[in-house]
């Protein structure tokens, strides 16, 4: 019995790796059945910009190598995955997706977009999470929530999209009036639209690969809506190009929009590339007058802001651990009631077949084998009694896990499926 | 004066432009430049003011006023290409944090040259008036490569009002102006040491 955490972040790989490991929402069930098949009671894959990571419930030994492979074929080439990630087992697990949740783990500290990824990663795989990892993200979500309201972890605004402002803001003089285009439909554009919106940019235009969709964001910013093909040349009046499409190569490259730049007469273009993978040929931001940002860097200017919020981390590491330790009590607890009942059980088998002995060769009155029944029951009941007990408080501190093993391995215990 | 004059433009610039980051510049420039004159012997030490007569006395203060604004150009334009190379780098230290916005600069620039190379050329006029009026003796040299200067001076502002530079184009003209006006100032005071006045 045991929780794994195996992936890579932000910290472990570049963004060239992160975004070949980036799952959409489709793959997702796919990847966890293979991940599961390889053996694995329960697995949830939380997949976003800054990371890549399957938590699996009762992992045998072959799993993490099949995390690896399946990691490995995303990458190409001859590298692999393993070189770039990590894992974690049991508490440490526990803990890891705490503080992912908490946002101690992001690149900017303390960011609450996480808190909507992980519900989602958690959505995604519920029909495969098991009652473990489905207990472990519940707690996760309530475990940030916990974070951000009891710290000021969460406070100011230093989150990427907001840090899309802070750039544009380094090259405009004013925000007020600018004009915005927006390329795709993804969740960043539209929050780093919200921000640029509310400093006064007007979006004009919105720009995707189906039509529909563009028309329904348009609608609700007031935009005119547009198929990619159509957006190029509006390069040339745009100020602010803000990019986010699911495509899984970059749309926005050099021979598309040079011509457009050359239009500007000089005038500054910031296109800020808020999709993984990359929606913007690198080679775009050696045009004249042209400021390119991804995601990275947006995270980077934004992590600068959240230096202030560092403060608050012990207060918010402290809470993690208390809430493992509740966790842990009661993953602990869920293991310890099902090997209990096995024992008890067995032993009762025991004590049943040789009192029927017994009394099979004894001759007694009714009363007297009434007797001897409620003495061999009360005699199996004192004998449980202190075992039961230490490895219930061993559970409810967290400590069942040893007790437990040795057990099962004194007793020959396996608890059925599911019991 | 030069240095006087700096330091008024610059806090008239704060206020206009929010650009304090050139405080940055024109502080140590503004020191520089008084350490320079001690140095080289521009001490107040000459034919008294009152001496030289109201014609020329506006002379001299237009001009320095017109070199101290191409000189908060000059730093505009610096300001302009460092911020420039950190946006375009992706850095975002301290210049990212401290300087104005690109386009500010532009602007800061812009306003610099546009009202500075005006002022440069009325210093000019006035300073020929002194001249043929009899009040000051300059020699042919520095006639020469004073209009040389304001012809260079005259380039920058042409390429931005005419030609519509704007941005790295338009910063690296402006601090070529200033540093055709740096450099023809110190040939002319080391080739004829003195008080010599230019421009």
């Amino acid at each position: 019995m045991s929780i794994t955490v195996l992936g890579v972040n932000h910290r472990t790989a570049p963004l060239e790796v992160r975004e070949r490991f980036a799952h959409g929402a489709r793959e997702v069930p796919t990847s966890l059945e293979r991940v599961l098949a390889a053996g694995a009671r329960g697995g949830v894959l939380l997949s976003t910009c800054n990371r890549t990571e399957f938590y699996l419930a009762d992992p045998d030994d072959t799993a993490p190598e099949a995390v690896w492979t399946l990691l490995s074929e995303r990458l190409g080439g001859a590298r692999r995955a393993s070189d770039y990630g990590y894992s974690q087992r049991d508490r440490e697990a526990v803990r890891h997706l705490y503080r992912v949740s908490a946002g101690l783990d992001s690149m900017i500290l303390g960011e609450t977009q996480i808190q909507g990824q992980v519900r989602d990663a958690w959505e995604l795989s519920k029909a495969q999470a098991g009652p473990a990892l489905h207990r472990l993200f519940q707690s996760a979500l309530l475990v940030g929530a916990r974070v951000r309201s009891e710290t000021g972890l969460a406070a100011g605004t230093a989150s990427a999209p907001s840090a899309a402002v802070a750039v544009a803001a380094k090259i405009f003089t004013r925000l007020a009036g600018r004009s915005a285009l927006i390329l795709g439909a993804g969740d960043m554009a539209e929050l780093a639209a919200t921000c640029l919106v509310s400093e006064g940019v007007r979006v004009t235009l919105v720009a995707n690969r189906t039509y529909e969709r563009a028309r329904a964001i348009a609608d609700e910013l007031d935009a005119r809506a547009l198929t990619l093909d159509e957006a190029w040349e509006h390069f040339a009046d745009a100020d602010i190009v803000l990019c986010s499409t699911a495509a899984p190569h970059t749309v926005v490259t050099w021979d598309r929009v040079a011509p457009a730049v050359a239009r500007r007469g000089g005038r500054p273009l910031c296109i800020l590339d808020l999709a993984v993978p990359r929606d913007v040929d690198p080679a775009v931001a050696q045009l004249e007058n042209v400021f390119l940002y991804d995601i990275d860097d947006l995270q980077a200017v934004a992590a600068q802001a959240a230096a202030q919020r560092r403060s608050d981390i012990p207060a918010a590491e402290h809470i993690v651990s208390e809430e493992v330790e509740r966790f842990w009590a009661w993953y602990g607890g869920l293991a310890v009631v099902p090997v209990l009942k096995e024992l008890r059980d067995r032993m009762e088998r025991v004590r049943a077949d040789e009192v029927e002995r017994a009394l099979r060769r004894m001759h007694l009155t009714p009363e007297d084998r009434a007797q001897l029944e409620h003495f061999s029951q009360a005699l199996l009941n004192k004998f449980l009694h202190q075992p039961t007990i230490a490895l219930k408080q061993a559970a409810g501190a967290g400590r069942g896990y040893g007790l437990l093993e040795a057990l099962k391995r004194l007793f020959g215990l396996e608890p059925r499926d599911g019991a | 004066m030069l240095a006087l004059f700096l330091v008024l433009l610059q806090v008239a610039s704060e206020g206009l432009f929010r650009a304090s980051a050139v405080g940055v510049f024109t502080g140590p420039l503004a020191t520089g430049l008084v350490g320079l004159a001690l140095l080289i012997g521009l001490a107040p030490a000459g034919t008294p003011s009152t001496a030289r007569g109201p014609w020329s006395i506006l002379h001299i203060t237009v001009s320095v006023l017109g070199l101290a604004m191409l000189a908060l150009a000059f730093i505009a334009a610096a300001l302009y290409l460092l911020q420039f190379r950190e946006l375009k780098a992706r850095r975002f230290g301290q210049v990212f944090r401290l300087f104005p916005p690109l386009e500010r600069l532009d602007q800061l620039n812009h306003l610099s040259l546009i009202l500075g190379f005006p002022t440069v050329t009325l210093g000019v006029l006035l300073g020929f008036g002194v001249r043929y009026a009899g009040g000051a003796s300059v020699d042919a040299a520095q006639v020469v490569w004073g209009m040389l200067t304001w012809l260079v001076l005259g380039w920058a502002v042409g390429v931005r009002v005419v030609r519509h530079w704007v941005g790295r184009r338009a910063a690296f003209a402006s601090i070529a102006s200033f540093a055709a006006v740096l450099l023809v100032y110190l040939a002319l005071k080391l080739t004829a040491p003195g008080t010599q006045r230019f421009l």
